[in-house]
């Protein structure tokens, strides 16, 4: 397999990033999708890698290749549907990556398909390629379901791809999921995860269905022609997921995602997680430095138009303030089993937050919804259900009177003056 | 000082006195077309807001008369509401005469009737005018009809007009220069003047309000205050346009303001008797006493920060509202504040929204209470009106609670409900009169307390509006008194602990409870809400946990949404109060005190 690294300006102390590019296009869009996507044709596709290209460029302008302080060790390909993309268009992307950005020898590539796009030559071209890890989404073997939600693949189809995949010999083939539709039951929730398990794959997302106003689901919901499942009934199904993936050998390592060993756990999610480095490209990527986020145009057109005229197509951007990063790493740390290293926290931001919030960490942990124990703080299954209160209930009052310490300096300084 | 009058305007609550008050202001040129606004003299933002007047306001007007002469009214707009019946009071002695205003479609209502006695108190010449006289629903006979037979006012002397159209008030000022009489006094005299209001400048400090009885006020005289005993010299002096113009003198009869470098309210008392220091009167005019508060509750800010600006917000409300009580208080629940004294509920509204609104505070209030007098074992006898302080129940022989006696008007179809209304309120020696046929007068003698929560609403309600309520204080009666405290998640709040009738403990906790349970936002844990009198539980609800509260998917590197969607969550908790590992909200706190019959 043909390494994608330049391995020429390595250097052992810079933080290692993730890159992910958003393929903006799906043959059809879901009713429920929130997604910065459009239906596009070949040639807007092909357009659309142009400008791509040349968004890389402007970051090798902007001295990023060269010197860069980050050298980058995983790529995912996101979207969208990136396995829309022609083998060649793809090609083309990983070439100028590999001649315009640092990248270590071992990067990982990921790439999210659809199941009707699995083809033994797709998947040829995409091992060819180096595509180490191939992401399926399937969400469902069921075929009302699957109308339901409006994808374009039958229950076969599904079960086809995964099959072929898992023979195809990728480092390690994911399968997405959903869970919640609005009539589903524990018994065809079951089926599914039952059907998933015994195809293998190393690792499985499960996702919750989200009802977001902008989308035709939002739009029912509001004309109230569909009903979101009762929380119960969630809380119900959310905890089924979890008990028959963690029997079937699938424990979660986050609230919707499950793997077959710590290995196939996705290196390039956990970047989000742990306030990693990463770049975004593509329309509506974000990128952070752990400073700094900012975020390109959401529109095709815009995104494009910004490029083309040579800028970044940067929509917006903040700086994160100790209290932000303090709080987005509590509420992203309690989605995760590991949970909330206390003495990395406290020693990042400064505060013990154990001490200021004593009386509702005892309470949490007497309701069984997370566990202190050797300066971690942990959810349990049922904390998991309601990770998002969890974090919202802890008080940071206090905390940020000090400077954090960074863990990395600002991937470039120029974007500041140049937006 | 024959071409002097000096009258107020009373009235049942939104008969239309401001409204009046900005046409007699308007007929005599006192404002410009381009300064007017409704509601002139109301110049509080809560005044505004909501309305109503809460301060009493003077305003002197030139008036060229049909006789040909050239009067001076000073005009006293009041409030109605009866949390502010001392206002009334005040403005009642510094005048000869008062226009009894009634709305032509209410008719006499319970204030009217009360404010015509105050009046009548103060040996008052009243006009009654019937206002509102363009509304469809006007019935001027009819109110005729009732300000003969209940009020015993002359229907013939009756004034017509309607504020808002303007139709009628050459009438009303016409009759004023006519039926009112002179202010009557000795100018030679020395010189005798009343106290009878006060406002507070921050520039000036407090502008003493006055009416000249006999002799003249005179710049850079020394005055000697005739109860307080201190002494003052008067910087300024002057009449009181929409603005203060100063001037040299203030003659017999007049009414006026004085500065005299006082600093705060608390230094004078309304009432009191001004004279000359050199050349005092030998008797003070007969005397006024000061509203005492009746319902007390505490404050606390929601951030403890806060407490400084607390302690400067009621300072400064002090210096112009001399009725507002306040002292230390702290609770286990939630920290520092203070426990204030009110005329009433409205009064603890107006307090807290102009705390709010003024100092950019954000308050949280423990349940209202009456005043408890307890007689100890020992003999020893104390006044409690915060529960916290109740002694052990086994010290306390006997506990007695302040009766009112509220007199309610209404059409005679409601006495059922609103007797039920009473006996459910603990009324005693509750009883009718006829006043016309069709419209009876009730009266009855309640405890205060049970006035306090929400009587005014149900009334409001059981009379489909129909009823109109008034009340006088009484006396002190034995009660069963127990103190009802709440527990959140097994912690007490104190805030939320009341002293109640035993009969009223059960329902009061439970309205409580579910008012919290409302209220309080769910969380990751189950929460139990409960009402205890000692060990005893009495009444319990239970907020349920969440069972799912989190977001499937961090969407890619999108983490600033998902952190901001927690913000907003976090932000709601920003006045919530942290008992235990519960948080209370505001609302919360207020919700309790609304009615239990909204649901
Ligand atoms: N139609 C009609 N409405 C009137 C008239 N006079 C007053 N109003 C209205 O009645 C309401 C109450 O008027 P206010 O002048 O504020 O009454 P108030 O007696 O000063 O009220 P408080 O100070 O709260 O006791 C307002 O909405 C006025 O616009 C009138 O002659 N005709
Ligand atoms: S395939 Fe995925 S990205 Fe495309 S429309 Fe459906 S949900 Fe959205
Ligand atoms: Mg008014």
């Amino acid at each position: 397999m043909p390494s994608l690294s330049t391995e020429a300006n390595r250097q052992s102390d810079v933080p290692l990033a993730g890159l992910y590019i958003h393929v903006p296009f799906c043959s059809a869009i879901c009713p429920y999708c929130d997604f910065a996507v459009l239906v596009g044709g070949h040639e807007q596709r092909r357009h659309f890698v142009d400008s791509l290209l040349l968004e890389i460029a402007l970051y090798a302008d902007l001295e990023l290749s060269g010197l860069g302080p980050v050298c980058f060790d995983t790529i995912y390909l996101g979207g969208g549907t990136p396995s829309m993309l022609t083998p060649d268009d793809l090609g083309r992307i990983f070439d100028a990556l590999r001649r315009t950005v640092d990248l270590t020898a071992d990067a990982k590539i990921s790439l999210e398909a659809n199941p009707e796009d699995v083809t033994s030559a797709s998947l040829q071209a995409w091992r060819r390629l180096g595509v180490a890890t191939l992401s399926l989404g399937v969400q469902s073997f069921d075929g009302d379901e699957l109308r339901v939600l409006g994808r374009r693949h039958s229950p076969e189809d599904a079960i086809r791809s995964i099959k072929q995949a898992v023979a195809a010999g990728f480092d390690s083939v994911s399968v997405d999921l959903i869970f919640g539709l609005p009539d589903q039951d524990t018994s065809t929730l079951r089926r599914n995860l039952e059907q998933a398990v015994a195809l293998a794959p190393d690792h499985i997302s499960s996702y919750e269905l989200e009802i977001h106003p902008r989308t035709t689901f939002g739009k029912q919901h509001a004309r109230g022609e569909l009903h979101e499942l009762p929380e119960g009934q969630q809380a119900e199904l959310f905890l089924l997921t979890h008990r028959v993936l963690a029997e079937a050998g699938y424990p979660a390592y986050e609230v919707s995602n499950f793997a077959r060993h710590p290995r196939y756990r996705s290196q390039h999610n956990q970047k989000y997680w742990r306030h990693v480095p990463y770049v975004g490209l593509g329309p509506s990527a974000h990128s952070f430095d752990g400073q700094q986020r900012w975020w390109n145009e959401r529109h095709l057109a815009k995104w494009q138009r910004q490029i083309e005229a040579g800028h970044r197509p940067v929509a917006g951007r903040e700086r994160l303030s100790t209290q932000d990063l303090a709080l987005e790493t509590l509420m992203l740390s309690l989605r995760t089993v590991a949970g909330l290293d206390l003495s990395s926290f406290e020693a990042r931001f400064d505060f013990d937050l154990v001490a200021h919030n004593r009386a509702l960490v005892e309470q949490l942990d007497r309701e069984g919804l997370l566990r202190l124990h050797d300066n971690l703080l942990a959810p349990t299954l049922e904390g998991f259900a309601v990770a998002d209160g969890l974090a919202a209930g802890f008080s940071l009052q206090g905390l940020g009177r000090q400077a954090v310490r960074s863990t990395s300096r600002s991937i470039d300084k120029r974007l500041d003056r140049q937006v | 000082m024959d071409t002097i009058r000096n009258f107020c305007i009373i009235a049942h609550i939104d008969h239309g006195k401001s409204t009046l008050a900005d046409r007699l202001i308007q007929r005599c040129g006192g404002v410009h077309d381009r300064d007017f606004r409704d509601q002139i003299l109301d110049s509080m933002d809560i005044e505004r807001e909501r309305g109503i007047t809460i301060k009493s306001n003077t305003i002197t007007l030139p008036y060229e008369a049909q006789d040909g002469k050239t009067y001076s009214l000073n005009l006293i707009d009041t409030p109605g509401h009866v949390d502010f019946s001392h206002e009334v009071r005040r403005s009642l002695m510094s005048c000869e005469g008062a226009l009894l205003l009634i709305d032509a479609s209410q008719g006499v209502e319970a204030q009217t009737m009360a404010n015509l006695y105050l009046a009548l108190e103060y040996d008052l010449e009243i006009i009654p005018v019937i206002n509102k006289i363009d509304l469809p629903s006007a019935d001027v006979e009819r109110v005729r009809e009732e300000i003969d037979s209940e009020l015993g006012l002359d229907p013939f002397e009756v004034v017509l007009c309607s504020a808002k159209t303007g139709v009628g008030i050459d009438d009303v000022l016409e009759a004023v220069v006519q039926k009112l009489p002179a202010p009557v006094g000795d100018p030679n005299a020395p010189t005798k003047a009343l106290l009878f209001d006060a406002q507070y400048d921050i520039y000036r400090g407090v502008v003493m309000l006055v009416r000249v009885r006999e002799g003249s006020l005179r710049k850079g005289q020394e005055l000697f205050m005739m109860h307080s005993k201190k002494r003052y010299t008067v910087e300024e002096l002057g009449h009181l346009l929409l603005e203060r113009v100063a001037g040299k003198e203030l003659g017999t009869g007049t009414v006026g303001y004085i500065i005299a470098g006082v600093k705060s309210v608390q230094d004078i008392a309304i009432g009191d008797t001004i004279t000359d220091f050199d050349q005092p009167a030998s008797e003070p005019l007969p005397g006024y006493k000061e509203a005492k508060p009746v319902v007390f509750s505490s404050m606390y800010p929601v951030s403890s920060d806060d407490y400084e600006d607390l302690v400067k917000g009621l300072d400064k409300l002090h210096l112009n509202d001399a009725s507002l009580t306040y002292e230390k208080d702290s609770s286990a629940a939630l920290g520092f504040g203070f426990r204030c004294g009110f005329l009433g509920l409205l009064h603890l509204e107006v307090v807290q929204e102009r705390l709010e609104r003024e100092h950019g505070l954000s308050l949280l209030l423990s349940a209202p209470s009456v005043r408890y007098e307890i007689v100890l074992k020992t003999g020893e006898e104390v006044a409690i009106d915060n529960p916290s302080l109740l002694p052990d129940p086994t010290e306390i022989e006997t506990s007695a609670e302040p009766y009112i006696k509220a007199a309610v008007m209404m059409p005679e179809r409601y006495i059922g409900t609103v007797m039920e209304l009473c006996r459910e309120r603990r009324g005693e020696n509750t009883a009718f009169t006829y006043l016309t046929p069709g419209r009876v007068e009730l009266t009855s003698e309640m405890p205060l307390a049970e006035v306090l929560f929400d009587f005014y609403d149900r009334l409001k309600t059981v009379t489909q509006g129909y009823g109109s309520f008034d009340y006088d204080m009484l006396d002190y009666r034995i009660t069963d008194l127990v103190k009802v405290d709440i527990l959140v998640n097994q912690e007490r709040v104190d805030a939320l602990s009341q002293l109640v009738h035993r009969d009223k403990a059960r329902a009061r906790a439970l309205h409580y409870c579910e008012r919290l349970e409302e209220t309080i936002p769910r969380q990751q844990f189950k929460i139990p809400i409960q009402g205890v009198i000692g060990g005893t539980v009495i009444a319990r609800t239970t907020i349920n946990a969440f069972r799912k509260d989190v977001t499937a998917k961090c969407y890619g590197g999108d983490i600033s949404r998902k952190r901001k969607l927690i913000e907003k969550q976090k932000e709601g908790k920003k006045r919530m109060k942290m008992v235990g590992s519960v948080e209370i909200p505001q609302e919360a706190f207020l919700a309790v005190l609304k009615s239990d019959a909204g649901k």
